[in-house]
This record gives C-alpha cells, sequence and structure tokens, in this order.
C-alpha cells in the first residue's frame, strides 16, 4: 500500500555543499550541517528491516483549558478524566516507566494571555499493554457513539508528503467534549466531573522518513480507526 | 546464436559494433532467423488470469499458551498487589447496588489472583450485595470458543474455526479430474487486474457476498504449467489478489465449480496439487 516502485538504478543522491568552508582553520570545528535546511523531506525513507517494522511506540492524549489561565482549579476536572481514561498514575502498578498524568506548562511570553510557566493543560503518556487498551476502548466505545464521525481527516491527495508532519511518523486527531462521556470509565459517573473537555490524541510510531505519516496512517487503520479525505 | 566468425572478427569491439555487424549482415540468413524467432517467442502475450485469494479473518482471539497464561497471571498479582488505591467514593454511592455488584466481582478476581484466604466475604452479605448475586446469576454465560461447525466438520460453515484464517477453495473440473484451486477468472481485452479479480469472484462465487480486495496490486503470481495441447509458445499466468470477506455466503456457479469449502492453511495443503501448493503457500497466513 505505502509501497512505491523505483525501476532501474536510483540515480545517485546529490551532493550538496556545506554552510563552511571545512578546511578554514576559523570554521573547521564549527557544527557544518549542509545548506538548504532539514534534509528529513528530501531524503527517501530507509529500506525496510527487521527492526524498522513500523509499530506503535506511545500514544499521547493532550487537552488545553483556557479558563485554567485565569483559574488553575479548573484543571483538576481534566486532571481526574485523563487519570479515569488512561487508569495511569506515577510509578502506578510498579511500573518505574509510567508519568502518569503531567501538567502542561506555558512555555512563551504571548501578549494578553501566556506567561511561561502558566499551568494552562494537561498530557498523558501511555505505553505499553494500557495503550493498547486505551485504544481499544476508543474503537469499541468512543468512536461508534459519536456523532458523524467520518474518520480521521486526511489532507487532500494533491498536496506535498515533504512537509514536517509527514516525515514524522505521528497520525493527530481530535474529540470533541461529548465524545468524552463515551468512555465507560467516565460514562459510569458524568455527574462527578464538572465538564466535558475534549482532547488531541496523537498516535506516535517509529516511522521516519519520507512517506512516514503514510505508514503511520496504514497501522492505525489496521487497528479499525477510520480515514476520510476531506 | 552468432557465428563464430564475426567474433572472433571484433573480439575487444563494443556492443554497437556488433550491431552494426548485424545490421550490415542482414543477407545472413541462418542468425537474422533465430534473432527474429527469438524476438517473436518474447512478443506474444501471455494468457493472463486473475486469482482471488479470499480470507475470513479470524472471529475469536487466539487460545494463550501455557507460557502466555502464567506470564499474564504474573503481570496481574504484581499490578493488583501495587496500585494506588481504588476511589470507592469516587465512583459509587455508598450502598448503591453497582457498589455491591462491583465488590462481588472484585473479590471473585482477587480470589482467582491470589487464592482463597483472599477474597474471601468479611461479615454478612448485605440486602444489595443479595439481590447484586441474584441479578448475576440470571445473566448468560459467554459463548463457547468451539462452534458446532468444527464438532460437525461443516467445511461450508463461515463461524468454524474461529480463531484460524480462513480461504476460500473451490473444486473445480479440469481435464475429468476433480482439482480444488482458489476462484480465478481470465481478464478481457483493456481490462484492469483488479477489475478482472472482482468480476472473476462474482462470476464464480455468486454476489450474495461483501468482499472486499485489498488492493490494486496483486499478492502473488503463479505459472501453471501450460498443457502439451497447445504447444509450449502460449503461457498462462495468475495473478492473485488478497480480499476479505465481511458478510454473505459463496453461491458457487454449478458450470464453473461443483463444491467449495473454507479451508486453513494445513487443510488446503493436504487437498491441493502439489506444484499449485508450492506456487501459493507462501501467500497465505500461517495461523
Amino acid at each position: 500500500m505505502t509501497y512505491n516502485h523505483e525501476s532501474g538504478i536510483p540515480p545517485s543522491p546529490r551532493q550538496i555543499r556545506l554552510t563552511y568552508d571545512p578546511n578554514d582553520p576559523y570554521t573547521k570545528n564549527r557544527h557544518n550541517p549542509p545548506v538548504g535546511g532539514s534534509q528529513a523531506g528530501k531524503k527517501p525513507a530507509p529500506p525496510t528491516t527487521s527492526e524498522n517494522v513500523v509499530r506503535l511506540e506511545k500514544i499521547v492524549i493532550n487537552s488545553m483549558i483556557k479558563e485554567a489561565l485565569t483559574n488553575r482549579s479548573n484543571l483538576l476536572g481534566l486532571i481526574a478524566a485523563f487519570r479515569a481514561i488512561s487508569g495511569d498514575t506515577e510509578g502506578g502498578g510498579g511500573r518505574p516507566s509510567s508519568d502518569g498524568v503531567q501538567i502542561v506548562k506555558g512555555k512563551k511570553n504571548v501578549g494578553g494571555w501566556m506567561r511561561p510557566g502558566l499551568p494552562v493543560g494537561a498530557k498523558v503518556e501511555l505505553k505499553g499493554p494500557k495503550m493498547y487498551d486505551f485504544l481499544s476502548t476508543l474503537v469499541e466505545f468512543v468512536l461508534p457513539r459519536i456523532r458523524e464521525f467520518p474518520g480521521i481527516v486526511m489532507p487532500p491527495a494533491s498536496s506535498t508528503m515533504k512537509s514536517p508532519s509527514g516525515v514524522a511518523g505521528v497520525v493527530s486527531f481530535g474529540l470533541p467534549p461529548e465524545a468524552m462521556g463515551y468512555f465507560p470509565q467516565i460514562e459510569v459517573n458524568l455527574d462527578s466531573y464538572p465538564k466535558s473537555y475534549g482532547m488531541h490524541i496523537h498516535f506516535v510510531t517509529n516511522a521516519v522518513g519520507l512517506g512516514a505519516q503514510n505508514r503511520a496512517r496504514a497501522l492505525v487503520s489496521g487497528f479499525q480507526i477510520p480515514f476520510t479525505r476531506k | 546464436m552468432f557465428s563464430r566468425t564475426v567474433l572472433s572478427s571484433c573480439k575487444r569491439a563494443s556492443k554497437a559494433c556488433l550491431f552494426r555487424r548485424l545490421a550490415t549482415e542482414a543477407s545472413a540468413a541462418p542468425e537474422v532467423a533465430q534473432v527474429d524467432a527469438a524476438l517473436s517467442k518474447k512478443t506474444t502475450r501471455p494468457n493472463l488470469h486473475t486469482g482471488v485469494i479470499l480470507n475470513r479473518s479470524p472471529i475469536i482471539t487466539r487460545t494463550p499458551t501455557a507460557f502466555e497464561k502464567a506470564y499474564y497471571a504474573y503481570q496481574s498479582r504484581i499490578h493488583r498487589a501495587l496500585h494506588n488505591p481504588f476511589p470507592y467514593d469516587f465512583y459509587f454511592k455508598q450502598g448503591s447496588p453497582l457498589e455491591a455488584r462491583f465488590d462481588i466481582e472484585e473479590r471473585r478476581r482477587e480470589r482467582k489472583a491470589f487464592g482463597a484466604p483472599f477474597g474471601m466475604q468479611t461479615g454478612e452479605t448485605s440486602e444489595a450485595e443479595k439481590l447484586a448475586e441474584a441479578t448475576m446469576r440470571d445473566e448468560e454465560e459467554a459463548m463457547p470458543r468451539v462452534h458446532e461447525a468444527d464438532i460437525n466438520s461443516d467445511f461450508k460453515n463461515l463461524h468454524r474455526r474461529g480463531q484460524r484464517n480462513l480461504y476460500l477453495l473451490l473444486q473445480k473440473q479440469e481435464n475429468g479430474m476433480a482439482v480444488w484451486k482458489f476462484p480465478q477468472g481470465s481478464v478481457d481485452r483493456g481490462e484492469l487486474l483488479h477489475h478482472a479479480a472482482t468480476r472473476g469472484l462474482e462470476v464464480e462465487c455468486g454476489n450474495n457476498m461483501d468482499t472486499w480486495i485489498v488492493s490494486r496490486n496483486p499478492i502473488g503470481v503463479f505459472h501453471p504449467p501450460s498443457p502439451a495441447s497447445r504447444g509450449g509458445a502460449e503461457e498462462d499466468v495468475v495473478f492473485f489478489y488478497k480480499a476479505h470477506i465481511m458478510a454473505g455466503q459463496v453461491r458457487p456457479n454449478r458450470t464453473h465449480a461443483q463444491d467449495f469449502a473454507w479451508l486453513t492453511k494445513g487443510e488446503i495443503k493436504t487437498r491441493v496439487d502439489e506444484d499449485y501448493w508450492l506456487g501459493i503457500k507462501d501467500m497465505l497466513s500461517d495461523f
């Protein structure tokens, strides 16, 4: 599906000049990348080996709450919801690799509404068996019940695959606030939560190189998540 | 093929030189005739056919091996021993039937994980718990993993061997003998291969199935031995396409196939011819 056949001998890759002269003693030990910016989208994908097979590495769920800018206790409902959805706490179940629900803080100074260090959202990174449990809950309970869910929207076929998102092996989509009540862990006591929150879900795979997002989509569609064009 | 005189006269000659010599020596009849015959042999088109490997994917999960079971049981005991305290008050109202039911199920899970002294009831059963137990007794049990189609060896039933991948095999008459093969059809002139595959499947198996051919590209190629009556010149090529069946059942067309069966890879090996098996075995899933 994601295989593009090239017949004949592929042309040798272009020799792109380095930024600085490596022989000049003034710039000899400088970090000297080739000119033209990141080569990530221009090289073809590495050949597939047994270590290289596309795998789901982690699922990251994150959400930003605008009301938390004024009062940080507005984040508590979101943290509780993420705790219920992910079933994860820091070091819970004896697993040192689990970080649990983490609070996302602002990084930049944006005039009017953001300062560095301001808690503004929450995120969870799911790995291993918990990740697959979350994926099966999503596929069995949540997505079928969303009103007119067409699938994860893909960019039009004519768009270039060389963008930074096309070259990272990450598939992202969002859930509306109504979908939070479809998770069975939250549905059982939905009135205990002050408000329903939407969220972004990112499937992070180990696909790299040109066409990585296509391979990531092929993997995610194998988990019975539908995709659609705009 | 080329005469020795040509070769000896231009031992270190380039390829172009050889071709030029061939062009100027067009009157040398035997070499040209041979070259012509070789060229004409390559330009005859082989007869194209498309076969469809119709797959019923597994409908129940695989039975874990003894090692897998032991591993998962061990891991779940660790998690059960080390998990954070469960917030009962957040999820259940005090004395509610949902809480009673959860308590009963949780005690069962403790007993199953750690053994008898754990998960025993402390105190007496409350009213809510008695009600919950009654409702749980009335509930249905899970379906068995072995279907009646397995017991009766009903090869036409799509529910047999729920854990395995099943493939559709048709019994056809070839030269008076009954052979088992995948559904196969020929390709019309100018027709795309994957369209031919869909058409061939519908012709041979009827349109009472919800099938999906996975890709425009075939997953395998097979060269059946051409019968001696047609001579060695004509060649048959079969391109196989992977398809999945989601619903429905096969209704075989009597003129093309007499019988059909949904078989696992091992069962296909017992029914199919030797050289056909060697050609198709690598396209099928082992489990």
